[in-house]
């Protein structure tokens, strides 16, 4: 059943309307304990290799016609799955170095009136099912590595931007009181204080971020770019269930993989103490 | 009334005693409001001294205190520690080298208490060796054992280590100005009680210039040498000692801040060894035959008598009758009722009036450092205290009322 939920979030494209699952603004995702269960820790990877283990074991037994040997093979799908990292690293490491900087520029005073304004430009890209927002990038400018791109960004600005505010916002006035009433500038209060505090919330919002990217870059296919979506498609145009399986089953663990590593990190990097 | 309020209230100045922080018609108006939150704010702080700032909420205390080291920036006037003016200097700078502590104590929730103490000598560019060296005696000094906390984060203590690590880093630079906004007021008060006693002592060895601000008259009174009662916008009402504020409030206002119970409060103010304790009550060693105890209670005009035992130490009150059943061969040990209202003499007379009542006998027995019998504390000594307080307050403020008559007819 967490495969079911997990394929429309991972999936938008093939699932109708785009998925937008709980983004921003939940501090809740934040992992506090550095420590946690062995389950905690380990309990995704396995659960990812029974699945993946499960999937190769099956197509395995089945005899596949020329067809479907076509889209499943090591070669081919090595291919789509390293355009469809492209496609997800490139856009988010460029929606970090966006929403990061323009969350933090939006949660100081000074910026109080245009919040509303850029938040709301910001929940256009989230709002706007991806297919619609990619092919209007794309016919307003080329098809295209870039514009792919230029799309996947518009749809996972939001998360990491209002993450990084209600991080922010959260942050114990005291503490930011405190730290200038010893003498800490405000930037000195905002590297030491502000962000490592807010830390674990913005990184919840990356990780929001980065399930959008693996889920939205299964588009790219559409666009040329290729990647899993590829295989997806393919299974679906054919009329061949191994393919379409292979595909999904690909993507869901690559999100998943990804938001897990997304979260280790996160719990590895966190602040202690808080 | 306006002139008198906004004009220099100089207050009370010690002979030789140094300013320290002198305000000048400090005037902070916030954007869009009518009022000014602080209006004219002059005031004079001695060097070593703790002022209290009290009043009630949304007087202009905590505002006033932000002013200083310009947390807020005031509007107008001018801000002066040792002689300089810090209006127009580097905010970040001048916040350096004064001390800092809040309600919330504002501890760094992902850095150890070493790294939060250290935080000020780390702004100003001390050495990690010399930042370790100062962490630990600050720990040391505000009896926090460094090899136990110093790895610790703010979660792991309690309120009261929390507010004591806060006390510490406020030290860390050894700043010669310390602002506190109710430093112990978020704190249960049997803790609250031992830090303030614990601060005061610290106090005692570092002797900081210090501005206070709380809205709780009594921590005023024990906390400060010298008190700011402050009405609306920060305008002073009286800037006066707790004796002075206790025993002639300046106007109606005042006392009513003070509220009911001034006399009982200035029992806080004095202690048991400024005073005169009775020294005539008998007294008898727990082996003294009981004869000769007898005669040593007969020989004085006391009822009871007090038994020391070997050391010095009080034992038990005895009186005639619990004499007449050790004739019969009762231990004295086992007789009369045991001693429970003790004071050492650095106690208030409120402790020894508190003990006092709830003890069985009509009298404190005071104590030195080692529990040794010192002498007794009755109702008579301390009612005779504060009939003589208050006398001389009042004859010293009726002289200095008439000496002002002819300066006020001036300005009028």
């Amino acid at each position: 059943m967490a495969d079911t939920a997990l394929a429309t979030q991972a999936l938008p494209g093939t699932g109708g309307t785009a998925g937008t699952p709980g983004t921003a603004g939940a501090p809740g995702r934040a992992e506090s304990r550095r420590g946690g269960s062995p389950l905690s820790w380990f309990g995704m990877p396995v659960l990812l290799a029974v699945i993946l283990g499960g999937t190769y074991l099956w197509v395995s037994s089945l005899e596949l016609d020329t067809i479907e040997q076509r889209t499943l093979n090591v070669e081919q799908l090595t291919r789509s799955t390293i355009e469809h990292l492209h496609l997800t690293a490139v856009s988010t490491a460029i929606v970090i170095v966006l929403a990061i900087p323009l969350g933090v520029l939006l949660s100081r005073p000074f910026a109080r009136p245009v919040v509303p304004a850029v938040l709301g430009i910001a929940n256009i890209g989230q709002g706007v099912p991806s297919f619609g927002l990619i092919t209007i990038v794309i016919l307003w400018t080329s098809l295209g590595f870039w514009p792919m791109i230029i799309g996947l960004v518009a749809c996972s600005t939001l998360p990491i931007l209002r993450n990084t505010m209600v991080g922010l916002e959260q942050v114990d006035r005291t503490a930011v009181k405190a730290s200038r009433g010893m003498g800490m500038s405000p930037l000195q209060v905002l590297l030491k204080v502000e962000l490592p505090l807010a830390f674990p919330v913005m990184i919840a919002g990356i990780r929001t971020a980065l399930i959008i990217n693996v889920g939205t870059a299964a588009l790219g296919t559409f666009f040329g770019q290729g990647g899993l979506g590829f295989i997806i498609y393919n299974g679906i145009t054919l009329n061949r269930t191994p393919v379409l399986v292979t595909g999904v089953v690909l993507v869901s663990a690559l999100a998943l993989l990804i938001d897990y590593l997304a979260g280790a990190l996160g719990r590895l990097l966190a602040p202690r103490g808080l | 009334m306006t002139t008198t309020e906004t004009m220099a209230q100089p207050g009370p100045t010690a002979a030789g005693a140094k300013p320290m922080i002198e305000l000048v018609g400090l005037t902070k108006r916030f954007p869009g409001t009518a009022e000014a939150a602080v209006d004219g704010l002059t005031l004079t702080v001695n060097e070593g001294e703790i002022t209290v700032l009290v009043g009630p909420s949304g007087c202009g205390k905590t505002t006033s205190m932000e002013l200083i080291n310009r947390l807020i920036e005031p509007t107008s006037g001018q801000i002066l520690i040792d002689g300089e003016d810090m209006t127009h200097t580097n905010p970040d700078e001048l916040r350096r080298h004064i001390g800092y502590v809040i309600q919330e104590t504002g501890l760094l929730p992902h850095r150890t208490i070493a790294q939060n103490v250290g935080t000020v000598p780390g702004l100003l560019g001390w050495d990690k060796a010399r930042i370790a060296a100062r962490v630990d005696e600050l720990l040391e000094m505000v009896g926090m054992d460094p090899a136990t906390y110093r790895g610790r984060y703010p979660k792991e203590l309690s309120g009261g280590q929390r507010q004591r690590v806060g006390v510490a880093r406020a030290l860390a630079a050894d700043p010669p100005v310390m602002l506190m906004d109710e430093p112990f007021g978020a704190i249960d008060p049997i803790t609250r009680e031992r830090l303030q006693n614990e601060f005061l002592r610290l106090q005692q060895q570092v002797r900081k210039t210090i501005i206070f601000v709380t809205h709780d008259i009594d921590e005023a009174l024990k906390m400060g040498d010298r008190i700011a009662v402050l009405r609306n916008q920060s305008h002073i009402a009286q800037y006066d000692t707790p004796e002075n504020l206790l025993t002639s409030p300046a106007d109606d206002y005042v006392s009513d801040f003070i509220g009911a119970g001034a006399s009982l409060k200035r029992l806080n103010l004095s202690r048991v060894r400024d005073i005169e304790m009775a020294t005539d009550a008998p007294t008898a060693s727990l082996s003294t035959p009981v004869a000769e105890v007898r005669a040593v209670l007969l020989a004085s005009t006391w009822t009871s008598l007090l038994l020391l035992d070997a050391t010095g130490r009080p034992a038990r009150w005895v009186n005639s009758r619990d004499l007449a059943r050790a004739e019969k061969g009762t231990a004295l040990t086992e007789l009369g009722l045991p001693v429970e209202a003790i004071v050492e003499p650095h106690a208030t007379l409120a402790d020894a009036l508190d003990e006092l009542i709830a003890s069985n006998v009509g009298c404190t027995v005071v104590v030195d450092g080692t529990g040794a019998y010192q002498g007794v504390v009755d109702l008579e000594t301390i009612m005779t205290v504060v009939r003589t307080v208050r006398d001389e307050y009042e004859r010293f403020h009726l002289a200095q009322k008439l000496a002002q008559q002819p300066a006020d007819g001036q300005v009028r």
